[in-house]
């Protein structure tokens, strides 16, 4: 029943859950067309469609190739799946309450945001460098959408059109970057380029011009200093749930992509400076983020510079691929999708509009009056500063951990002397909760039904947990990491 | 449930079952925190009842896998090192409670979350054997208490808990960092990893990182202490904290710094520490005679106190650095003291400025007569502080000076003069607050010190006058310890200590044998009889 050479049987199991999340979202915008009174319904209704889809990641419990060796399903895989649906989750769930209370609750916003996991997914699991910017390129055109998405706010157009404009520069970067890869290797298929890379001994300056525009446009992606200061607007202009997915789950997709690139390159890498550069963008991305940080009022802007540092965390773990670092990338991802979006996520609930800045003077006080968001936002800040109990000691332990045993101490180094700067911005979040009056006249925002304190419970218990026993996770990221690195 | 799990984890189950009681039932709230606390008190006594005194070990452990990938266990137990520093702890939280009653009329419910947190940490930190829960315990500690000073402090709280907080969190990172690279040589040398603290101690280092990570893990410590020039967060913090989180501060906080150079940087960097010793002497000699003549001038009585624990502690330092068996266990011994002594004056400072709200010397003068009973406890905390022979503080500071002289005498020496600084801003606080005629009219009707801050005291002066009288008691208990911590360093290849000590091990231990009659008794021939092996 072949239907064609590069239909392997059981395809359509490989691509369950991005059908599953594909034709869930077409279901949502059809629902919302035809009952449009019933929006409340929507988004259980999309909850059910997350549900449904990490239920169909189980059916897969061993891997293999498919497409013509374009499509791997694996246990690394399947990982970070799980990490794009939990974030994909979260944001819905935040976005909720928050759309609610903006009055524009809609349900091609959360199709958006299932095509957006459908793109994420194709990254992590494409063999091809084709295919994955041809999942780059569905996951961009959702969140220029979904950032854009608060229509009657200026900022929000401000933000998509900005980041439409340097993202689609910066896929040319990457589609050209690819081309040249090509042209040096013959193939753009990940596999075919590891045994070219096997052979070789020596690079040419084309290949060196082709590495530098792929990190080019993948330092954009992940918002790596210097390719950085798109992030902080963007994300102020966002809807805040979608800042928080957008600052999470994209920079996930592009980490698996670029660890199966550098796994591909691992034997010319010791041989050449590139992961000299790869540390520079870390080193740099930490030190620009962590001290930029420190001077913003607004939370928002606070978390994108945090975000681009914590990127520079994860990069220090890259630059030896081994199965350790690919372990503790994975597990750093779903700690920040916890920690970040959920700090998004209190912002979101805790802000009484959109319109104004979300500036630190807003939550004055909360932490005694809204006790539940006040601790979660408090334990997300311990956690992005990475002190124990949390999930971040826990994570960041693992990429340090790493980098010593794979020799970078000065890149370490640096990581932890920029933590130290990092707690400060973290905690003056805590000062202001707790140690600070509100302001006169302050009211309470109404957003924060059951849905928002439902993402938040979760965050904070995954928090916690990870924290606190971490092993299982530890176990699951290294089988993952052993079956990647053994083909 | 082992005692010592019970004693950890007893505390942060009762902040979790407090966060449920209602806001406005400030009674029971405390009087949670108070029973809560008390009961870990009890269970912690049960410590000495199952005591082995013969063992230089580790008693009570326990060992589970935790993240048995990485080699990192919950692995616990508790040596003659640790033991009192764990009793101060169970004993210092119900007396902050029982002091703090009154006194916390803001959010009382997190206050007492707070300080049962922090004894979690806080037992945590003494008891882990594992060098990464160790860490995470030590860290632990760190935010209850920022939130403590931060929202219950003084008029510059924000200033001060962000800057205890900076130092503290600067010098422990880069302690993790030296952490995990000890981890990753000892994995190399060992096949398997490991931070269980008596796997690394054999661990093989170059000189070179061993001296990067002697500074890494000194350096973490040092500012805890705190030692001079690292002093400056102490002041602030202690100025701004309210009367709880001082005690707690000085009393059990501080002493991480000092628990931590004995229990990991004397034994796992043996020859570092035996090279960099003098710079550490120096400068705990230095913040010795610095913090007592700042504390001399202090016109702010919880300033001065705040001082005065900077030239204290330096004695700790001292003996810990002049690594002689006696001026280790006086540092010990010192360290309990510090937290009986210092621990009781900021709660009577607490006490008065809760009547009057200044701590300012010049407000006060003749209060004696008014508060009779405050006065008399005050004096006696005081006296404590200063050393006088038959309370605490003089042990500590007899055996920590007697031991330095054997190896660094100019050290001594000039310490020595610290204990009579001491007596001087010490003394002259006393004169100025509670004798002489009644300068200020409000100060004729202070109410006297009330019956839960009497209660608070009495464990504390029966303590001090414990210690003072019957030190055996407590060194007992340190001693094999203490020695098998000698051997530690003293067996290393290259160690001089060993020549300069002037005894070999044998020498030690019959010298050791019989020195709780020659410390504890008569307090004069100690001085002239030379102890550990004097023969050469």
């Amino acid at each position: 029943m072949t239907l064609h050479p590069l239909l392997e049987p059981g395809w359509q199991l490989a691509v369950l859950p991005e059908l599953i999340l594909s034709g869930g979202g077409m279901l949502l915008i059809l629902f919302d067309a035809f009952l449009p009174r019933a929006k409340s319904a929507l988004a259980p209704l999309a909850l059910i469609v997350f549900i449904a889809t990490t239920w169909s990641e189980r059916l897969f419990v061993q891997g293999g190739t498919y497409f013509g060796g374009t499509y791997e399903i694996s246990p690394i895989t399947m990982i970070f799946d799980l990490t794009f649906l939990l974030a994909g989750m979260l944001a819905l769930l935040f976005a909720r309450d928050y759309l609610d209370r903006e009055g524009i609750e809609g349900g091609e916003f959360y199709a958006l945001l299932m095509w957006g996991t459908v793109g994420m997914m194709m990254m992590a699991k494409g063999l091809d460098l084709l295919l994955i910017i041809l999942g780059l390129e569905i996951l961009s055109i959702c969140i220029f959408v979904l950032v854009g998405y608060h229509r009657r706010m200026p900022v929000s157009n401000e933000a998509s059109l900005k980041y439409f404009l340097m993202g689609a520069f910066a896929t040319g970067f990457i589609l050209y970057g690819t081309a040249l890869f090509y042209g040096a290797t013959e193939s753009t298929n990940i596999n075919t380029m590891a045994r070219w890379f096997a052979t070789t001994t020596q690079t040419t300056p084309l290949l060196t011009i082709a590495f530098v525009l792929l990190m080019s446009g993948f330092g954009f992606k992940l918002a790596l200093a210097p390719f950085h200061p798109w992030a902080p607007d963007v994300y102020q202009g966002a809807p805040t749930p979608v800042a928080g997915w957008l600052s999470v789950a994209p920079k996930a997709a592009t980490l698996i992509a670029l660890v199966r690139l550098f796994n591909a390159m691992g034997p010319v890498l010791p041989k050449v400076s590139w992961m000299n550069m790869v540390a520079t963008l870390a080193i740099l991305s930490m030190i620009v983020g962590n001290s930029v940080a420190i001077v913003q009022r607004d939370l928002k802007r606070m978390l994108a510079y945090s975000g681009i540092a914590h990127v520079g965390y994860m990069m220090i773990a890259m630059l030896t691929v081994r199965e350790e670092s690919v372990a503790a990338v994975a597990v750093y991802t779903i700690v920040y999708a916890l920690m970040n979006i959920g700090a998004f996520g209190v912002v979101s609930l805790l802000m009484k509009n959109e319109n104004d800045p979300h500036t630190l003077d807003d939550i004055a006080g909360l932490g005694f009056r809204r006790k539940f968001f006040g601790f979660a936002l408090a334990l997300c800040m311990f956690s992005l500063s990475g002190l124990p109990p949390t999930a971040g000691f826990i994570s960041k332990f693992f990429i340090f951990k790493t980098a010593i045993e794979s020799g970078h101490t000065t890149v370490a180094l640096i990581g932890i002397l920029t933590s130290i700067v990092s707690v400060y911005y973290y905690l003056r979040v805590v000062y202001f909760l707790y140690m600070k009056e509100p302001a006169e006249g302050y009211e309470i925002s109404s957003a924060g039904g059951v849905f928002a304190v439902g993402a938040l419970t979760i965050a904070v218990a995954g928090i916690l947990a990870i924290g606190l026993y971490p092993t299982p996770l530890f176990q699951a990221a290294g089988n993952a990491a052993r079956a990647l690195l053994q083909q | 449930m082992p005692i010592l799990s019970t004693l950890i984890w007893a505390p942060v189950a009762a902040a979790i079952v407090l966060a449920f009681f209602p806001n406005r039932a400030q009674t029971a709230i405390k009087g949670w925190g108070l029973f809560v606390s008390t009961a870990v008190f009890i269970i912690s006594l049960g410590l000495l009842r199952g005591w082995d005194d013969g063992r230089a070990g580790f008693q009570f452990t326990e060992d589970k896998p935790w993240i048995a990938d990485w080699g990192i266990h919950y692995s616990l137990g508790i040596d003659g090192i640790s033991v009192w520093l764990v009793l101060l702890t169970t004993l210092l939280t119900p007396i902050i409670f029982l002091a703090g009653w009154n006194a916390i009329h803001k959010h009382p419910k997190e206050y007492v979350i707070a300080f049962l947190i922090m004894e979690t940490a806080m037992i945590g930190a003494f008891v882990a054997i594992d060098l990464i829960l160790f860490y995470i315990f030590f860290e632990l500690m760190l935010l209850p208490m920022y939130l403590v000073i931060g929202v219950w402090g003084g008029a510059r709280r924000i200033y001060a808990a962000i800057k205890f907080f900076l130092f503290t969190i600067a010098g422990s990172l880069l302690m993790l960092l030296a952490i995990i690279y000890l981890g990753f040589v000892a994995y190399h040398q060992l096949g398997e990893p490991s931070f269980n603290i008596l796997d690394l101690y054999g661990t093989q280092l170059t000189p070179r990182v061993q001296a990067l990570l002697f500074f890494a893990f000194s350096l973490a410590f040092a500012i805890k202490v705190p030692l001079f020039p690292l002093h400056t967060w102490l002041p602030d913090a202690h100025v701004e904290a309210p009367t709880g989180g001082s005690i707690i501060l000085a009393g059990v906080m501080l002493k991480m710094g000092t628990y931590g150079f004995l229990r990991f940087v004397l034994p796992f960097f043996p020859q570092s520490s035996e090279r960099w010793a003098t710079l550490l002497i120096t400068l705990s000699v230095i913040g010795i005679i610095y913090g007592a003549l700042v504390a001399w001038v202090q016109p702010d009585m919880k300033k001065l106190v705040a001082y005065s624990s900077v030239s204290h502690l330096g004695f700790c330092v001292l003996g810990i650095f002049a690594m002689t068996q006696t001026s280790i266990e006086g540092s010990i011994l010192q360290m309990v003291n510090h937290g009986l002594s210092t621990g009781a004056l900021f709660l009577l400072v607490g006490v008065i400025y809760e009547r009057r709200h200044t701590r300012l010397l010049a407000d006060y003068g003749g209060i004696g007569k008014t508060m009779p009973v405050y006065a008399t406890f005050f004096i006696i905390a005081v006296l404590s502080s200063v050393g006088l022979p038959g309370l605490n503080g003089f042990v500590g500071e007899f055996l920590i000076l007697a031991g330095t002289f054997k190896t660094h005498p100019t050290a001594a020496i000039i310490a020595a003069t610290g204990v009579i600084l001491a007596a001087i801003y010490l003394l002259w606080l006393v004169q100025k607050v509670f004798f002489g005629p009644i300068t200020n009219e409000e100060n004729r009707h202070i109410p006297d010190i009330a019956w839960n801050e009497i209660a608070a005291m009495i464990p504390l002066v029966v303590l001090m006058v414990w210690i003072g009288v019957h030190p055996t008691t407590f060194l007992r208990k340190m001693e094999p310890s203490v020695q098998h911590l000698m051997t530690q360093i003293g067996a290393e290849p290259g160690g001089k200590m060993m020549v300069a000590q002037g005894g070999s091990q044998a020498h030690r231990r019959i010298g050791s044998q019989d020195r709780p009659t020659t410390v504890c008794e008569p307090m004069s021939p100690c001085a002239s009889e030379p102890r550990s092996g004097g023969a050469q």
